[in-house]
């Protein structure tokens, strides 16, 4: 599996798109940071301004989703999926390593994407006296952005594998994080915290205050995801097993 | 050895594949003919565990290819249409099969200078022409240093030398002991290739055997120039089951069906009867093709 999940780390890293997003990612994280150091004056006194700023990076993770979508579908789209399959014929070993491998470049990217909002942020909180959370606070804040980042990655491959389509994949994607789960949440409050917000708050530092309800504890909605992409996964290695490529 | 048993492929009410049965043997080049849309492919991606079967078995070494251990060790396959990512290079194409396989980087640029990619690997697949995908396929077909391979369609897009290099490089596989599963259309290269053939038609077997069982057939007349011609015809025709009459044109000449070169020349002697010519005339690969199949587009 090991050789599987490096092979698809080579296949992320030799095409233009994961560095387009990657690119991507990082400008408007550093954009968003910057324009609300410069004109947020919450920043100066209240520390839940200064956690939320520090969880921008946590945007990388709705980026990487898309990256794992694009990943996930772009099998099919080039035809790839037929040179991945004679390597490795078990279908859900084959979804298992792109998942795996996409979510550690999704991760990467948000670790780097969480390096760079601190490395941006920090010093010039610094300098206008903010109150700046503890260190552990922060490191578990970045690490967060972290996880999400890579769970989301690993989502948006396994939807992807499931439907074949990376444009369909994507619309579906945003219909569904814009649209159809906040309304879930909205009629069905036990649902708001198994939502994909519910579970993206909890892991980026959001509060229940904030977010209008409870949320899950970090660890758990880091759970809960990973299980949604394990679903996703076994669906899509059973309905490719039962599919002509 | 790859094998197909009564194999079967439907999408919805069409019959792609239609009980096919054939085996392909260790050190001999199995030719795979058929017009367009006669199933070729469909058979080919069963083999290889890309299609499933609506009914019956493709076999690879005895196993279904989605079993196999090592299964770019075991057969290397050359597939028609999009297998590569446009943005990657031929390269890092065969990078990824060997990394994913176990294999080590020096075996990519071995098969690059193989398929004479070696210049082009730094390539985008995007600027390959239809030739040089072929190569990086035959590339990639070729890492796992197979026993067997199914290619399909192998000399697409190939330049004359290409398709020469093609066929000596088909034949030292064979020669080597590999199993050699190759379809094509271009019928004259495969007879100059191929030790055995298996013609479809609509996805049904419609000849196998030796190219020369095929193109020397049993149903071709023998053709004989005697100056006593009607005298051999009745001593020919006075063994059972052989049918000798002449031609309208005349000319001293016998058509014999139904016996031998040899019993046709036996019987001369026998009887006395000199024979200025006997021969019995080759069929190209194409015209006993176009006969099978009907001539045209699959079969129809």
């Amino acid at each position: 599996m090991i050789a599987r999940v490096a092979a698809e780390v080579l296949k992320l890293r030799t095409t233009r798109t994961f560095w387009a997003l990657a690119a991507s990612t990082f400008g408007l994280i550093l954009l968003i940071v910057v324009l609300s150091l410069s004109l947020d004056d919450a920043l100066h006194s209240d520390e839940d301004a200064v956690r939320s700023l520090l969880g921008t990076a946590s945007l990388s993770g709705l980026l990487m989703l898309v990256l794992g979508a694009v990943a996930g579908a772009g099998e099919y789209r080039h035809g790839t999926i037929a040179s991945t399959l004679l390597v490795t014929p078990n279908r859900l070993r084959a979804v298992t390593a792109q998942t795996v491998a996409v979510a550690l470049g999704g991760a990467a990217v948000g670790l780097a994407a969480s390096a760079l909002t601190a490395a941006v942020a920090l010093p010039w909180l610094a300098s206008i006296d903010a109150p700046v959370p503890d260190t552990s606070d922060v490191l578990g804040i970045m690490f967060g952005n972290v996880l999400y980042s890579g769970l989301a990655a690993g989502l948006g491959v396994a939807l992807g594998s499931l439907m074949r389509n990376q444009v369909a994949t994507i619309v579906f994607l945003l219909l569904f994080i814009f649209a159809v789960d906040p309304a879930i949440s909205a009629l069905a409050e036990e649902y708001a915290r198994f939502s994909l917000s519910g579970l993206t708050a909890a892991m980026s530092g959001g509060s229940s205050e904030d977010f209008g309800a409870d949320l899950l504890p970090f660890g758990a909605a880091a759970a809960v995801w990973a299980a949604y992409t394990a679903v996703l996964a076994m669906a899509a290695a059973a309905l490719t097993t039962r599919r002509d490529i | 050895m790859l094998e197909v048993r009564d194999l079967t492929k439907r999408f919805g009410a069409n019959v792609a594949v239609d009980g096919l049965s054939f085996k392909a043997t260790p050190g001999r080049v199995l030719g795979f003919l058929g017009p367009n849309g006669a199933g070729k492919t469909t058979t080919l991606r069963m083999l290889l565990g890309l299609t499933l079967p609506t009914a019956g078995i493709a076999t690879v070494e005895e196993h279904p290819y989605r079993e196999l251990e090592d299964p770019i060790g075991t057969v290397g396959a050359v597939l028609e249409g999009p297998q590569f990512h446009p943005g990657r290079t031929g390269r890092n194409h065969l990078r990824v099969i060997a990394t994913a396989s176990g294999r080590p980087r020096s075996r990519v640029e071995e098969v690059l200078r193989l398929v004479e990619l070696d210049g082009a690997g730094d390539k985008r697949v995007k600027t390959y022409s239809l030739g040089m995908r072929q190569r990086l396929s035959l590339a990639g077909a070729l890492l796992g240093d197979p026993r067997g391979l199914v290619l399909d369609e192998p000399a697409n897009g190939l330049d004359p030398q290409g398709i020469r290099w093609l066929r000596d490089f088909l034949r030292a596989q064979a020669a080597g002991g590999r199993t050699v599963l190759v379809s094509s259309h271009v019928l004259a290269e495969m007879a100059q290739t191929v030790d055995e053939v298996v013609v479809i038609s609509h996805g049904k077997l419609v000849a196998q055997g030796s190219l020369d069982e095929l193109t020397h057939g049993v149903e071709a007349p023998i053709w004989v120039r005697s100056p006593d011609a009607e005298r051999l015809r009745v001593a020919l025709a006075a063994r059972e089951s052989v049918d000798a009459k002449p031609p309208e044109t005349g000319g001293g000449w016998l058509e014999v069906r139904g016996t031998t070169l040899e019993e046709v020349g036996t019987i001369a002697a026998e009887n006395g009867i000199p024979v200025f010519e006997l021969y019995r005339p080759r069929q190209s690969l194409e015209a006993v093709f176009l006969e099978l199949t009907g001539g045209t587009e699959a079969g129809r």
